[in-house]
């Protein structure tokens, strides 16, 4: 029987398209049965989208400076 | 034990051709990588400052240290200028960078590698013993990705999530989901096969998700 921690396991898989047709099959089976899962998808989904917006650092202005400097002195004696 | 992670190229050439569609900023950045191959310092500056910023935040998420994040950089700029000469423009002057940032964060951290040590640190969901999930989700946060602005207090806990995967799987979530590499680069990069890369990802996915999930749960 195909169960959540089933459909969990392939959600990557899926998420890329990388399924067999059987096994995709299988798993939107699951999901037209367990509102639990659908919302573990989309959650599951939803991640990466969350991440990329928090993840942004933006270099401290005073680091900045400092790198620019560098490279100015490192290039020009080149 | 050998390091078979391999040198990242620096002509660029392993990057996607973009040409007949390049946006704006990769236009922008195009005129002046064409300033600075001739030699102008101030179109090289320019693309410093228009790609400072991702790859300091990139450097940090990686090595979690200021002071690393600030010679990543140094070091990726320094080693784009020495091969500017050499880069084709076949890819993006901003993927070629990140990628070059990239590698110098892995190669700075590969003797601190402890991935199979702490896997089960790892948060992930909990099932019964017939396999089904042991918590249903309370709040479907998921639409929260696309509203215009990210809550700050959600986006402290993301970084602290991200900061707190061991090692191995952040670099993957971060090289993967955050830079958009391929599963082959990673692979390429990091030293690992693809399989692995994918588990990886998975797991650090299934984590960070289980972090945001709590993170709702609280407030």
């Amino acid at each position: 029987m195909f169960t959540c921690k089933d459909s969990i396991h392939s959600l990557l898989e899926y998420v890329d398209g990388e399924l067999s047709e059987a096994q995709a099959a299988e798993l939107r089976e699951h999901l037209r049965a367990c509102p639990p899962c659908v919302d573990f998808l989309q959650s599951y989904k939803a991640t990466p989208k969350l991440a990329r917006r928090a993840l942004v650092d933006d270099m401290p202005r005073e680091l900045a400076g400092k790198l620019k400097a560098f490279l100015r002195t490192k290039l020009s004696s080149k | 034990m050998t390091d078979r992670r391999v040198p990242l190229t620096t002509d660029g050439s392993a990057g996607t051709v973009r040409t007949p569609a390049m946006s704006d900023a990769a236009l922008e950045d195009r005129a002046l990588l064409d300033r600075a191959q001739a030699g102008d310092m101030e179109g090289f500056e320019a693309l410093v400052e228009r790609h400072e910023d991702r790859l300091y935040g990139l450097a940090l998420r990686m090595t979690r240290s200021e002071a690393d994040a600030a010679e990543v950089v140094q070091d990726t700029f320094l080693a784009a200028y020495q091969n500017l000469k050499n880069f084709r423009g076949e890819a993006a002057f901003g993927s070629w960078v990140h990628r070059i940032a990239a590698n110098n964060a892995l190669m700075r951290l590969r003797h601190q590698r402890v991935v199979d040590a702490v896997t089960e640190e790892l948060r992930a969901p909990e099932f019964t013993e017939r396999g089904s999930l042991a918590e249903v989700p309370e709040v479907d946060w998921s639409r929260r990705a696309d509203e215009k602005v990210l809550d700050e207090e959600l986006g402290r806990a993301i970084r602290q999530g991200t900061d707190a995967l061991p090692q191995g799987y952040r670099e993957v979530f971060l090289l993967k989901d955050v830079e958009g590499l391929s599963y082959e680069e990673i692979s390429e990069m990091m030293g690992i096969s693809v399989p692995a890369v994918k588990s990886r990802l998975h797991r650090a996915r299934l984590a960070l998700r289980e972090e945001i999930d709590a993170f709702y749960k609280e407030v």
